[in-house]
């Protein structure tokens, strides 16, 4: 993993250029520029059809680009693969499949395990360690589908947590779930804050943005803003980022709702 | 009575036989195929096989107005069992097709081969129909012998198309909005009923003809050929039914040449239609998508060209960004791409070329503006 | 009992026996990925597709030899999987569009080729009928050893991407950020699925193919928390039914193979989806009942609770009718569930007539937990970190509110 002379920008976590998604002909992002530095713990929000999503699909390699590039620590997606670890949206995926809730977080070690070899011991004990970090650990024998959304939202971050990667991404991943998932879930994404690793993920709740994240973007079909969140988070750039859907704010939140009344 | 004459003459009483069914069955495939429920038609064509051998071993008719009514039955029934195990959340709906109708056709095809040994309905003519043989029942009417399986696809196609002309708007709202046509009071469930009941009708009407499993393509391939044409509800109707009488017409001249099995190749002549609208559809088929698709990839090159100049602007990196050498460098483009694009971007004189230096044109700057803040809605200039 | 060996060792019977159990192992494995990767009617288009290919292999080779026609099928399936994959992919229709398409264009072909066979008059054109609804008997000791291996085949296959099948049928796109190449994965599966169609072809027929890649894995699902197990177990009830239909067949009156086997695999499916003792119906039902009745005796309790509190009188006497026009229903099954939990106990309220009621100290104890939204009787007193209870304590007094 040493960066070498040929690595480019390896000072940051995240380095995005100039990236142009077109999806069945329709841009969904237009010549996107990126910047996360490494140990922050970052938020991405947006209206709808923002291209929240798209941005993490794309930076993971899951949607090819019409232009631009990505670097992870210095070096392509493909190479770092190893480096970064994914929650998807929870509602991406059947929850009535036949497995059990350890067994989803040993997914997580199937891109080490490679071709034909089999999750051993040692592999089963770093999944139980992943739940218990996420505190699911008597959960483990349980039929996925029997678990609330919260707890299959838990199983989903253990099973990046497995991944033991350096930058991860999580799409949505406060969506639908109970009042003391999401403070667990927010504990340990600042727990992996403090062991120096950096956390992406798509945010909703614009009330929560000022408390939980120190990194923000502000994402429209462009990049709007990014920076530390006291920078970015401001009255200005949210109204440039949601325009006319200035009704869907909260207006309770102080600095997007005061704000868009006045105008 | 030039009427009567064309009844007696073996090749039109086929070929009209083979297109009523088509008709009949584009009408009420359309409405499917919009409903994303064509596999349903599948289901109840293979089904009915189980209803056709109940009723005539309850009542000893082949044919006629019990069968009909025996069809509708089944047809109900077949829907509801499907729906039934899909409700309880065990079943994902395509599994539970999948479960149903095979069991009622085995049910059919067993009680065939235990109590209808030395019937005409056997187990080849369940699956394939003898179109060639519809001539020989035939029935009196107004002096005249009809041949049955025609007079009776005739009722049907009738009856297909006074509900589908009567409940055309309905049909339209249910298959497009079935929360909508629920909210506005048309009970698009009722609805989805009586156009699954017809369904039923219609495939006892074609069986002898066809049999169960040609008919599914009569249903599902001609409306989806033209759906591949036309984005009008009642023209993918218009052109479903000339598909079918077409395919008709040339498959039993096919089938005469190649001295195979008729409804086979009526049924593959439709196969055709679909290719060549797949093919050659002037909006949805493959090449005008792919020369559409080559013409909106270079715009939207071109929009991704002015709004990375846009971005760099006025920026501190505008040097190193808008130049020649950063198109390579950061939008990865290719040295071909990156001439290809310039040109284009040129010639509509959005850029302007100032040795390694790009610049933006007002029109390129204002079509960058439309781009990134279409709420804003400044100047009108339509993207290059 | 010798009569039953004798049976049993019959040549016809061996061989019925042995194709039935690789025909339903090899459907019955693969057929759970075809199901849960909610592709169950793809099945149904694979296997009518195969007709074109039988007839062409019967017409290249000649003869009814079943390896050509095994091969010819699984091509024809193979290109109606990619006919429907291009209509999905490249044009406005919709899959189940697409499905019937394939089902029924490949279907029509198959008839055409089979009447010119029959037009040529080649001697072993019978034989070839035997493929629309499958015939047991027909089948020989060198078709099981090509059944086999291609069984065994298969069964290698999976096994040795056994990991990355589970991962792409549960979350494809996770694991395509871990970089394993998802879309050759899923070709691969879809060829397996289509070679357990052909492996079965000749014992169930181009027609009802499609029950045996559905039916098991559907039983299968009612009995399994695992995909290890899933597997397993459809695999083994696709054997045992393929063997009872096929047995039958080769026995019975001249009934057809297919129709057999595939009733006796349904009748396994109607079992498991009643009875399974985690996910069955009536387990449901009676579950469903259950918590209703709960339901019922902690609002009457809390009503007792109420009037006793409003009487100040904490053994205050309640007649049943009174109970019953509070709370518009009758609440005699309340009432008595409530009285065997020792909550409540009949009190005698002389002159009057009727039953009359009285809350337990145990009864004051429980009202008051119902109340304050601690119901023990729904769960665990442990409210610690896990989310479930606040997930389903909260669903349990939603509960409560919506049912008054």
């Amino acid at each position: 993993m040493s960066d070498g002379a040929n690595a480019h920008e390896p000072d940051l976590a995240v380095h995005v250029e100039d990236l142009t998604v077109s999806y069945q002909h329709k841009p969904v992002l237009w010549d996107i520029d990126l910047d996360v530095p490494p140990g922050v713990l970052a938020g991405i929000i947006g209206p709808n059809g923002a291209g929240k999503s798209t941005l993490i699909k794309t930076i993971l390699g899951l949607i090819r680009p019409a232009a631009g590039h990505v670097y992870i620590h210095g070096r392509p997606y493909r190479e770092q693969r190893a480096r970064v670890g994914y929650v998807p949206q929870r509602s991406s995926v059947d929850w009535d499949f036949p497995t059990t809730a350890l067994d989803v977080v040993t997914m997580g070690l199937y891109g080490q395990l490679g071709w034909l070899r089999r999750p051993g011991r040692r592999h089963l004990e770093q999944a139980r360690h992943a739940l218990d970090l996420v505190g699911m650990l008597d959960y483990g024998d349980r039929q996925i589908s029997q678990l609330s959304g919260g707890q299959q939202q838990r199983v989903f971050l253990a099973r990046a947590l497995v991944q033991d990667s350096d930058v991860y991404f999580l799409d949505e991943p406060f969506a639908g779930v109970d009042a003391t998932t999401e403070r667990a879930i927010i504990d340990i994404l600042r727990e992996l804050r403090a062991g120096g690793k950096t956390v992406i993920a798509v945010h909703h709740d614009l009330q929560t943005v000022r408390s939980y994240f120190d990194w923000l973007v502000i994402l429209n079909v462009r990049s709007i803003a990014q920076g530390r969140v006291p920078d970015v988070y401001t009255a200005q750039n949210l109204r440039a980022a949601y325009g006319g859907q200035a009704a869907l704010l909260h207006s309770s939140d102080p600095v997007a709702g005061i704000s868009l009344e006045r105008e | 009575m030039v009427a009567a004459e064309l009844l007696l003459n073996i090749p039109f009483v086929i070929i009209a036989t083979g297109a009523l069914v088509g008709v009949a069955a584009s009408l009420l495939g359309a409405f499917l195929i919009l409903r994303r429920s064509s596999m349903l038609a599948d289901a109840i064509s293979h089904s009915i096989v189980f209803g056709i051998v109940v009723v005539w071993l309850l009542t000893g008719q082949q044919s006629g107005p019990v069968q009909i009514a025996g069809a509708a039955l089944t047809g109900v029934l077949t829907v509801s069992l499907i729906e039934l195990l899909a409700r309880t959340r065990l079943v994902k709906n395509d599994a539970a097709i999948g479960l149903v109708f095979p069991a009622l056709f085995s049910i059919g095809v067993l009680l065939l081969n235990l109590y209808a040994q030395d019937v005409h309905i056997d187990t080849h003519t369940v699956l394939l129909g003898e179109i060639g043989f519809v001539w020989l029942d035939s029935v009196l009417l107004g002096g005249v012998e009809v041949p049955q399986a025609l007079l009776s696809m005739a009722v049907v196609t009738l009856v297909n198309l006074v509900f589908v002309t009567l409940l055309y708007k309905e049909l339209k709202l249910m298959s497009f909005d079935e929360g909508l046509a629920r909210t506005l009071g048309y009970m698009p469930g009722v609805l989805f009923y009586a156009l699954l009941t017809l369904t039923s009708t219609t495939a006892v009407a074609a069986f002898d003809a066809v049999g169960a499993i040609l008919f599914v393509a009569f249903v599902i391939v001609p409306p989806s050929a033209a759906y591949l044409l036309t984005d009008r509800l009642w023209k993918m109707i218009l052109y479903g039914s000339l598909i079918s009488i077409v395919s008709s017409v040339a498959g039993y001249y096919l089938a005469v040449l190649w001295n195979v099995s008729i409804g086979g190749t009526m049924a593959l002549t439709t196969g055709g239609f679909l290719l060549l609208a797949l093919l050659f559809g002037p909006r949805y088929g493959l090449i005008a998508q792919e020369l559409r698709r080559r013409g909106q990839y270079s715009a939207n090159d071109r929009r991704a060209l002015v709004v990375h100049l846009y971005n760099h602007e006025g920026s501190a990196g505008q040097e190193e960004e808008n130049s020649l050498p950063a198109l390579r460098g950061h939008l990865h483009w290719s040295s071909g791409k990156v001439e290809r694009v310039l040109d284009q971007a040129q010639a509509g004189s959005l850029v302007a070329v100032e040795g390694e230096q790009l610049r933006l044109t007002p029109a390129g700057r204002s079509l960058a503006r439309e781009i990134l803040e279409p709420w804003r809605k400044t100047e009108g200039t339509s993207p290059a | 009992m010798p009569q039953l060996l004798a049976f049993l060792s019959d040549y016809t019977i061996q061989n019925v026996m042995i194709g039935a159990a690789l025909l339903g192992i090899s459907s019955g494995a693969l057929g759970v990925f075809a199901v849960l990767r909610q592709q169950s009617l793809l099945g149904d288009t694979l296997s009518h597709a195969t007709l074109p290919g039988v007839a062409l292999g019967f017409m290249v080779s000649g003869s009814r030899h079943l390896g050509s026609i095994m091969f010819g099928a699984l091509l024809s399936g193979m290109a109606a999987a990619l006919l429907v994959l291009i209509l999905t992919r490249r044009s406005r229709l919709k899959t189940d569009a697409a499905l019937g398409i394939g089902l029924s264009t490949f279907f029509a072909l198959g008839v055409v080729l089979l009447t010119r066979i029959q037009q040529s008059g080649n001697a072993a054109q019978g034989g070839l009928d035997s493929f629309l609804f499958g015939q047991a008997a027909a089948i020989l000791r060198s078709d099981l050893w090509l059944m086999g291996a291609l069984t065994l085949a298969a069964l290698v296959l999976l096994g040795l991407l056994w990991k990355e099948f589970k991962l792409i049928t549960f979350d494809p796109l996770f694991a395509r950020s871990l970089g394993i190449p998802v879309v050759l994965l899923e070709t691969v599966l879809t060829l397996l699925i289509a070679l357990a169609i052909v492996i079965g072809l000749q014992m169930v027929g181009v027609v009802l193919m499609a029950a045996m890649v559905v039916a098991p894995a559907v039983a299968a699902r009612q009995w399994s928390v695992r995909l290890e197990r899933m597997v397993l177990l459809s695999a083994l009830i696709g054997a045992g039914g393929g063997i009872v239909g096929a047995l039958l067949s080769a026995t019975g009156a001249n009934l057809a193979t297919g129709p057999l086997i595939v009733l006796a695999i349904s009748a396994v499916v109607a079992f498991s989806l009643l009875l399974a003792p985690q996910r069955g119906l009536l387990r449901t039902a009676l579950e469903r009942r259950r918590t209703a009745a709960h339901l019922r005796g902690s609002r009457v309790l809390v009503s007792l609770q109420r009037l006793s509190a409003q009487h100040g009188d904490r053994s205050y006497r309640v007649e049943q009718g009174m109970l019953n026009a509070y709370h518009r229903q009758d609440t005699g099954a309340g009432l008595r569930e409530l009285e065997r939990r020792g909550l409540v106990r009949r009190a005698p309220h002389m002159p009057e007539e009727g039953t009359h009621w009285e809350l337990s100290d145990r009864g004051h104890d429980e009202a008051e937990r119902v109340l304050q939204g601690l119901d023990p009787g729904n769960g665990t007193a442990n409210a610690n970190s896990s989310g479930s209870n606040s997930a389903s304590s909260s669903s349990g007094s939603k509960g409560v509110h919506g049912g008054g």
